[in-house]
């Protein structure tokens, strides 16, 4: 994971369930149910992608922290490139949206 | 009957993923992965299994292990041995794999790659000094010299396969990601 400008999927559903403190296997689950498990992290990705998020400082160790439950919360520079790479999303549904309308009439 | 059985590693840079086949099929006929054992996997008789392995490669903080190993377990893959950094999990079929985007698999591979490097490179370096001494020497220097490069020959050029082994999993996988993308 070179670059974190554009957020991959998996980067994103993380960061997005951690715009809570949550446990890691919190995430791992919480992304399970709201996508009705069509889209799953794997241990060793979710892993090292919190890994790479702790490094980049877009995620923090929450202050509900022990050394045997780790809790992660998004930092404030989390939150903006959070909300940056949803910008860029809406961009993307909006011409694909767009365009099916216009394919209609 | 013996219990206890041995299965060389076809070298993990390789052919990680036939390992890790022939360690299900293993399991499969009641021979169960125990530990890593010189280069190969150490194995002992219990009942058949359906399982899946996966290996990771991850140089572990003592302050870390409790929650990787659970994020594992959470993902349903239980730990099964780990040596030098290397670990290994089982799962049931049809488990979620450990690495379920092409991103973090690459960054596995760069973690493999460093080490796998560092040897290959120290071997070539050898190799190339020892060839300079066996072709600029005489006598006895030289006689060591050449007995010292045939050895060092013999391992360097599986270390630089193996190397270029590890690069051609990233590449591989790097193809994979921009089919996603």
């Amino acid at each position: 994971m070179k670059s974190l400008e554009q957020l991959t999927d998996s980067v994103f559903y993380i960061m997005a369930a951690l715009t809570e403190p949550r446990h890691g296997y919190a995430v791992m689950s919480l992304i399970e149910e709201t996508t009705k498990g069509t889209f799953v992290v794997g241990p060793a990705s979710l892993y090292t992608i919190i890994k790479k998020l702790l490094a980049e400082q877009l995620i923090q160790l929450h202050d509900d922290s022990d050394s045997r439950r780790k809790v992660y919360v998004l930092t404030d520079k989390g939150r903006e490139i959070l909300l940056e790479d949803i910008e860029r999303r809406k961009t993307m549904i909006h011409l694909a949206e767009q365009g099916l309308q216009r394919g209609q009439k | 009957m013996r219990n206890k059985r041995y299965m060389p590693s076809m070298g993990l840079a390789f052919s990680e993923a036939l390992d890790m086949k022939e360690l299900s099929k293993k399991a499969a006929e009641g021979w169960h992965l125990k530990r890593f054992q010189c280069a190969g996997y150490g194995l002992e008789k219990g009942e058949p299994e359906e399982v899946i392995f996966s290996i990771d490669y991850r140089k572990l903080q003592k302050a870390d292990e409790e929650e990787y190993f659970e994020l594992f377990a959470y993902g349903g893959w239980t730990h099964v041995c780990s040596s030098a950094h290397m670990h290994i999990f089982k799962a049931a079929p049809e488990t979620t794999p450990i690495y379920s985007d092409a991103e973090s698999s690459i960054d596995k591979l760069a973690r493999l790659a460093k080490p796998v490097n560092l040897v290959a490179s120290i071997a070539l370096a050898i190799t190339m000094v020892l060839w300079v001494f066996m072709t600029f020497t005489s006598g006895t220097i030289q006689h060591i010299a050449e007995q010292g490069f045939t050895g060092s020959f013999i391992f360097t050029v599986p270390a630089i396969m193996t190397s270029g082994g590890v690069y051609y999993h990233m590449w591989k996988n790097l193809r994979l990601k921009s089919k996603h993308i």
